[in-house]
């Protein structure tokens, strides 16, 4: 119960986007239509739900003073977390396009620019300053990806309806969307101070 | 298109370059880094004390030199470790995990993972002119991430002198307040911890009723106060054992 | 790194290095070619440290130099770089000067280092570091390539700045918060009344605007959407041929 309670949080409470702003570059680039949206969407969660339970592995038995190595060497981990996240997105690309082309051919292009996410680096560094346990850093993960999701969607979903309001020339796009989210952030902060672990007691 | 050799070779000889450079550079600036870690913690353990240590008008902790906040510590600072007994911790007793029962090696967010009777509480006591300050330090949540504090309590064991917050990541303008904003710490000064043998000291949204317990809170950042509060009335009780040792020695 | 600065100052009067071209490589990116407003690239940390105008600062030189340095090093390297690999590669640099950054934070700064904390990581997925390595650097000679970073970090930190100052200034009536020269423009200071009627009388500038109640809107993040949101709108009404047509 208490990892369905780090999920709902993550995705709803703390959503990575609405509430802390990451993720930002892809999520303004590629909201112009639903569908491309929902394809980045599903790739963020995928890879969101991959790399956190590897860099939690990696800073619990690498980097901590525990560790394989048995010194503090946690100021590697910009790199090992960078270089994970890298090479998973290159792996998951390759699965991808070998077990689904057809997946392959609607997530394809968006797969590299994950890498550059700040809200899947973020998410990691996020887990290991919040010390998650594993299931945790899974749900955590999960959670994450899932919220990132939903908030592309919304946006992706209302810029297409905007399409035929009546925005001023210089504000339309990219200036338009800025103001969106900034309005989607506020209105997520009334989710702020919602404690589900108070329901599953 | 390189063949597998070269790039395995590349990435080898790259690796080996940065992890090399950055180990060195990691070893020349760890020892400074290290004492900047620990004068940042020591002021906010003075800030508690602010208004003893002998400022000049409008003069704030934070722009105290670095050797003055080691000077400060160094004379008017005593510090000891106590567990959940109430007992002294020193060397012996703790495997020389803690060097010298100081309470500035203890780490509080460790600490708050540990199973409740094992934790390990740091005490400051800051002497002046005779009278003897014990800063306690506690730490629980707030909205998002961990919050903390140093509690300054007078000789009696249950008026506040001064208080200092700090916090991971609330947020800006509604929890960070609590250290941003430091009237919030003020507030505190002069405060009673215990009515009648029991935790009243509080943080009360909405305003305070008693002001002989209760603390304004911060508008639109309910979740951060009661955090304080719950931090406050729990971190502090842990010191009772030892308070009342105290007392009960005579001192 | 001193004197690898000097070689290059040395550089540039040795030869015309420094031409109409190079010129355009910094300033281009100041304007019409803005890393944050045109290019959308580097917004996630613009919200996250704006709140305060002394973190927007140090992010500001933070990135500045990891933009040009790992500019530099990838386009010295970049005959070299098996193309199976670059992202990593590239990634990798960028993640070493990130980490030197950190390091030298920590060791000259650590009220600051705490309060960027997270935020440093994520310099490495600044995507205008990225975004200029696979663009320009990739392609490019060393020395331009350098010239290119600068002016990026450059554009990127004159409008973290800017927002930094609208939002200090409207959400907490302060500038330079933190730092020695922390001036307390308007407002009632946060309700230190006394404190702040001694610092305008000392000023005497403040004194006209101590009606001003700050404005917590600003200090969320959300405000840093809608000032660049606003500012985008202002630019493309001045610069009709960068109107998305979309």
């Amino acid at each position: 119960m208490e990892l369905f309670n780090t999920f709902i949080k993550t995705a709803f409470v703390e959503n990575l986007v609405l509430a802390y702003f990451l993720g930002m570059c892809s999520f303004l680039a590629v909201s112009k239509s639903v569908k491309t949206a929902f394809g980045l969407g599903l790739a963020v969660i995928f890879v969101l739900g991959i790399t956190m339970p590897i860099n939690w592995l990696i800073s619990e038995y690498l980097l901590s003073e525990n560790g394989l190595f048995g010194m503090d060497l946690t100021f590697l981990r910009f790199i090992l977390f960078i270089a994970v996240i890298a090479s998973m997105v290159q792996l998951v690309e390759m699965i991808i396009e070998k077990s689904s082309p057809s997946l392959y051919n609607s997530l394809g292009i968006f797969l590299p620019l994950i890498t550059v996410n700040c809200a899947i680096l973020g998410g990691s560094l996020f887990m290991v300053s919040r010390e998650l346990d594993f299931a945790n850093s899974v749900a955590f993960g999960l959670g994450g990806g899932f919220g990132w999701f939903l908030a592309i969607i919304a946006l992706a979903a209302i810029r297409e309806k905007l399409q035929y309001s009546n925005v001023p020339p210089a504000l339309r796009g990219l200036g338009m969307a800025f103001i969106l989210t900034g309005l989607m952030g506020i209105a997520f902060m009334s989710l702020m101070g919602i404690d589900p672990s108070i329901y599953t007691k | 298109m390189h063949s597998t050799n070269y790039v395995i070779m590349f990435i080898l000889a790259l690796t080996s370059l940065v992890a090399v450079g950055l180990t060195t550079l990691r070893e020349v600036t760890y020892e400074t880094a290290e004492m900047n870690k620990a004068i940042f913690n020591k002021r906010e353990v003075i800030k508690a004390v602010a208004d003893f240590i002998g400022l000049e008008e409008g003069q704030k902790v934070g722009d105290l030199s670095d050797e003055r906040v080691l000077e400060i510590f160094n004379n008017d600072v005593k510090q000891v470790v106590v567990d959940m007994d109430g007992n002294v911790v020193d060397q012996q007793t703790v495997n020389g995990i803690y060097k010298g029962g100081l309470a500035e090696h203890i780490d509080m967010s460790k600490e708050k993972k540990k199973d409740e009777k094992e934790r390990l509480l740091p005490l400051y006591m800051f002497s002046k002119d005779g009278k003897t300050k014990y800063i306690v330090s506690v730490i629980g949540s707030g909205l998002w991430d961990e919050i903390w504090g140093n509690i300054a309590i007078e000789g009696d064991l249950n008026t506040v002198v001064g208080a200092s917050f700090d916090h991971k990541g609330e947020t800006p303008g509604l929890g960070a307040e609590i250290k941003d904003n430091p009237s919030f710490a003020a507030k505190f000064k002069g405060k009673k911890i215990y009515n009648d043998g029991m935790m009243a000291l509080n943080v009360r949204k909405g305003g305070a009723k008693d002001m002989t317990y209760d603390v304004d809170g911060i508008s639109g950042a309910t979740v951060t106060a009661d955090g304080v509060t719950e931090m406050l009335q729990r971190g502090i009780k842990y010191y009772n054992p030892y308070f009342s040792k105290i007392k009960s020695s005579g001192k | 790194m001193a004197e690898t600065a000097v070689a290059e100052k040395a550089a540039v009067k040795a030869e015309p290095l420094f031409g109409k071209k190079e010129k355009k490589l910094i300033t281009d990116p100041l304007g019409d070619n803005n890393p944050i407003t045109i290019q959308v690239l580097g917004i996630c940390s613009a919200l996250a440290v704006t709140s305060l105008v002394v973190p927007s600062l140090v992010m500001s030189v933070a990135v500045v130099f990891v933009c040009a340095f790992s500019s530099l090093f990838t386009s010295l390297i970049r005959t070299k770089i098996p193309k199976q690999v670059r992202m990593i590669v590239m990634l990798v640099i960028i993640a070493t000067l990130v980490t030197v950054v950190e390091l030298m934070l920590k060791y000259l700064n650590y009220p600051i280092y705490k309060q960027l904390s997270v935020y440093i990581g994520l310099i490495i997925t600044n995507c205008i570091v990225m975004g200029r390595l696979e663009a320009f650097a990739m392609a490019n000679k060393p020395w331009r390539s350098f010239l290119d970073g600068i002016g990026n970090g450059l554009g990127y930190g004159v409008i973290l700045v800017a927002i930094a100052i609208i939002r200090e200034l409207f959400g907490k009536g302060t500038l330079f918060a933190g730092s020695a020269v922390e001036m307390n423009i308007i407002g009632a200071n946060n309700g230190i009344v006394e404190y702040w009627i001694n610092t305008a009388a000392e000023s005497g500038i403040g004194s006209w605007f101590s009606w001003y109640a700050n404005n917590n809107l600003m200090v969320l993040p959300a405000a840093a959407m809608f000032i660049i949101g606003i500012m985008i709108w202002i630019q493309r009404s001045y610069r009709s041929h960068l109107v998305d047509i979309s």
